[in-house]
């Protein structure tokens, strides 16, 4: 069949100890241990009631094993024997390595799979254009002319003809693991539990360690962000500045000049019948862009929707909802106009009356 | 902007290759369908149209003016002043409406072929226009170009799709989806498709990146704003639908009900037809609803603000040079305005300065009475008419709460086209107009 070509790593692996095996006296012992796995589980279960020769695996994993790559169970097999040469130590390891043939062939059949299945695509081929080509029928007919496991359940069964020929022992002298050692298992994890024991210890002391660091150099974090909100230098300009004096605002002029600094635009115009100076705000009421003065529309315009308003700041086109804002103005000490940034003045809540909002001409 | 001579000469060599790629491209298509045998007379059509698309190239390779194909300046010029808000919205919406009304002619492929060389032969004569290469031509823009190209192929092949499984279904066959069922497996199938594209993504993406290098502005300035100052492509609608509304209503509200609204779909379409495959027949509504949202409300306003908005957020005709000096005469006044100076005469309604918060609120609502009764009539009472009138079966079949939720979407949706309206026929800005409190709709 195909694994005749492609074996997996277990069947490697298996076939490469049986011919280690073979060279010791002791034989076939671990090598259907080994191998046995790809037979089917239910099938070795029934077997076991033949009566197992104890000693004989029990001394096959300490030596014979010591051929082929030694599992970790088994170093530490050997370890604990060397330090306490039981008798119990002897049943100790078939007990041990009870479970393991089980665990191994589950893998085994799925490992198996792929190359059964690459085998039998080219003759399934040409019955797959007729088949209505759904997924699953896809898959079943790539698996091969019959339908192929479908659950875990039935896979050990399919799996058993492929298996069969890496597993050339005889399967009449096969030393099973004896059920009496079960309870020899369940001592063993009163030692684990103290190696649990030490191990949480030690590791909460390290996630102790671990998670007050973490915290501590979190909080610290957190304080040198927060050193950040509070610069050692402000680079604002002055909310209060000089825009000089009243005769350089002639009557009609929208002064420009103070835009790119300040954000300012100083206006001198009629507003309801009196001439005044004010400061406008260079901030658009809809969304916020700079609007641009033109001057030959005599209107303020925002590049962003359009919005615009007239000289005295009201908005009379597109979206904008309010009239631009006026910054406080008043006439310094030294006869220059000074815009005080710090207080605004809006006109939809009727604060252009104050006085502080302008400056009359 | 240098003159139209040295303009020519540099756009020239980019005319050349145009033509001769639509030329190459209709005679592969040609060759097609020769092979094909059933069509020969397209071919030969296709034939004839790629030598006239060489000819076009050659004389575009000139690069002197007069020779270069460009569309006269008389139609040019009629364009531009044919252009303006109103005419595009109304135009594409037209449009819009004729392809879905005799879309089993426009799905035909030859039809959507013939459209598809008058665009871009349309667009190869345009772009020996100064103003209008200088838009379209745009690193930010090239994109888009595109992008308008690849959103009509898909929504041609959707509705292609859709007439044939209408087609099928009125015959009583079951659609083409449900025939060609065939299922693909993930690994390797769509896994190897995804490799793929991602290659080819890459590359093209790196094409792109050394070909069309992004533009670099100036730094930025709190106080300056660029003119025109455009959203990032994707959000031009979002930036038009801002031109027409308060910032709260365009920029938050509006942008979360499409979210809300594009989540809620599932639960408020019932139609359990169509599910699966393409049809247009079969869920009339859905269908009309969702192409007005996305292709009407998005895709021409993104189209209309990269293209047809300039400076000053002033509409420009794709002809027209972008200048800052446009003078458009716009005065905007709100419905109170409207209502209390020109319908009733009175002068708007103010509350005396110092007055308690009690009498400013009052003054406010009287102030703001007809358009607050308006919006709330729109948004309280039609839900419930439409329910007894046009949604009568809907109604039945969704519930109150489901319909209820649908009803009030779609006004919210409908109050964008709406208020454009009333923009461009009342010069409306504002129906309710509080800016005490920053309300405004």
């Amino acid at each position: 069949m195909a694994d005749r070509k492609k074996m997996s790593v277990a069947e490697i692996l298996a076939a490469a100890r049986a011919q280690k095996a073979g060279g010791d006296g002791a034989g076939n012992a671990p090598e259907t241990a080994a191998a046995e796995p790809a037979a089917p589980v239910e099938v070795e279960a029934t077997t076991a009631s033949t009566p197992p020769a104890e000693p004989k695996p029990a001394a096959k994993p300490a030596v014979g094993k010591g051929g082929g790559r030694p599992s970790v169970a088994d170093i530490m097999k050997m370890a604990r024997q060397k330090s306490s040469g039981e008798a119990t130590a002897a049943e100790k390891p078939a007990a041990a390595a009870a479970p393991k043939p089980a665990a191994a062939a589950a893998p085994k059949p799925a490992a198996a799979k792929p190359a059964a299945g690459k085998a039998a695509e080219k003759p399934a081929a040409p019955t797959m254009a007729a088949l209505p080509r759904d997924t699953a029928s896809i898959l079943a007919a790539a698996r091969g002319a019959k339908p192929g496991p479908t659950s875990k359940a039935d896979a050990p069964a399919s799996a058993k003809p492929q298996a069969k020929p890496t597993a050339k022992a005889k399967p009449a002298a096969r030393p099973v693991p004896p059920k009496p050692t079960r309870p020899v298992v369940a001592k063993k994890a009163a030692a684990t539990d103290d190696r649990r024991g030490f191990l949480s210890i030690a590791m909460g002391s390290f996630m102790a360690v671990g998670f007050t660091a973490l915290s501590v150099t979190g909080g610290l974090f957190s304080l040198g962000l927060a050193r950040f909100l509070f610069p050692n230098v402000l680079a604002e300009p002055p909310s209060r500045f000089k825009v000089g004096f009243k005769e350089a605002f002639p009557a009609g002029k929208v002064e420009t000049k103070y835009v790119a600094q300040y954000g300012v635009w100083v206006v001198n115009s009629e507003v309801q019948g009196e001439e005044q100076i004010y400061a406008l705000k260079t901030v658009c009421t809809h969304l916020g862009c700079t609007p641009n003065w033109l001057e030959a529309e005599q209107k303020f315009k925002c590049p962003c929707h359009g919005s615009g308003f007239y000289k005295d700041g009201v908005n009379f086109e597109g979206p904008a909802p309010r009239p631009l804002e006026r910054y406080a103005i008043q006439i310094s000490d030294d006869g220059q106009l000074e815009v005080d940034k710090s207080r605004t003045f809006q006109e939809e809540l009727g604060q252009w009356s104050d006085p502080a909002s302008y400056v009359t001409a | 902007m240098h003159s139209n001579e040295l303009f020519l000469k540099d756009v020239s060599g980019f005319l050349g290759g145009y033509y001769a790629a639509i030329a190459v491209m209709n005679g592969i298509a040609a060759l097609i369908l020769w092979q094909r045998k059933n069509q020969p007379g397209w071919a030969i059509v296709w034939t004839a149209f790629a030598s006239v698309m060489m000819v076009l190239g050659s004389l575009a390779l000139s690069g002197v003016e007069g020779t270069v194909p460009a569309l006269p300046q008389a139609l040019r010029d009629l364009v531009n002043t044919l252009s303006g808000p109103v005419n595009y919205t109304v135009g594409t919406t037209v449009l819009l409406v004729a392809f879905f009304v005799y879309r089993t002619f426009f799905v035909q492929p030859m039809v959507a072929w013939t459209l598809f060389n008058v665009a871009l032969l349309l667009m190869g004569l345009s772009m020996a226009d100064q103003n209008f290469a200088l838009i379209v031509m745009k690193a930010d823009n090239v994109p888009i170009v595109g992008l308008v190209f690849l959103l009509a192929f898909f929504t041609w092949v959707a509705t292609k799709q859709a007439v044939v499984n209408d087609e099928r279904i009125a015959r009583g066959e079951p659609p083409m989806e449900k025939v060609n069922d065939e299922k693909v497996l993930v690994w390797p199938d769509l896994v190897y498709t995804e490799l793929i594209c991602m290659i080819a993504v890459a590359a093209f993406l790196l094409a792109w990146a050394i070909l069309l290098p992004a533009p670099l502005e100036e730094p930025a300035s709190s106080v300056k704003t660029p003119n025109p100052s455009k959203a990032p492509w994707y959000f031009l609608g979002l930036q038009e639908m801002l031109v027409y509304f308060d910032p709260w209503y365009a920029g938050v509200v509006l942008p979360s009900l499409v979210i809300f609204g594009l989540m809620a779909l599932p639960y408020l379409d019932f139609n359990k037809k169509g599910n699966g495959y393409y049809s247009i027949a079969e869920r009339k509504f859905a269908y009309l609803t969702w192409q007005f949202g996305f292709l009407e409300l998005w895709i021409t306003l993104i189209i209309l603000g990269t293209f047809l908005r300039g400076p000053n957020w002033n509409f420009f005709g794709p002809f027209e040079y972008w200048t800052p000096y446009k003078v458009e005469v716009l005065n905007n006044v709100s419905l109170t305005q409207v209502f209390w100076t020109r319908f009733l005469d009175q002068p708007i309604p103010v509350a005396a300065a110092g007055s308690s918060v009690l009498t400013q609120i009052s003054t406010v609502l009287l102030r703001e009475g007809p358009g607050l009764l308006l919006v709330g009539g729109y948004l309280v009472l039609l839900p419930p008419l439409m329910a007894v009138t046009i949604f009568r079966r809907y109604y039945a079949k969704m519930g109150f709460i489901r319909y209820m939720v649908m009803a009030n979407l779609m006004l919210l949706m409908l109050s964008l086209p709406l208020k454009m309206v009333l923009r461009w026929t009342m010069n409306l800005s504002y129906i309710v107009s509080i800016p005490e409190l920053s309300l405004n709709f």
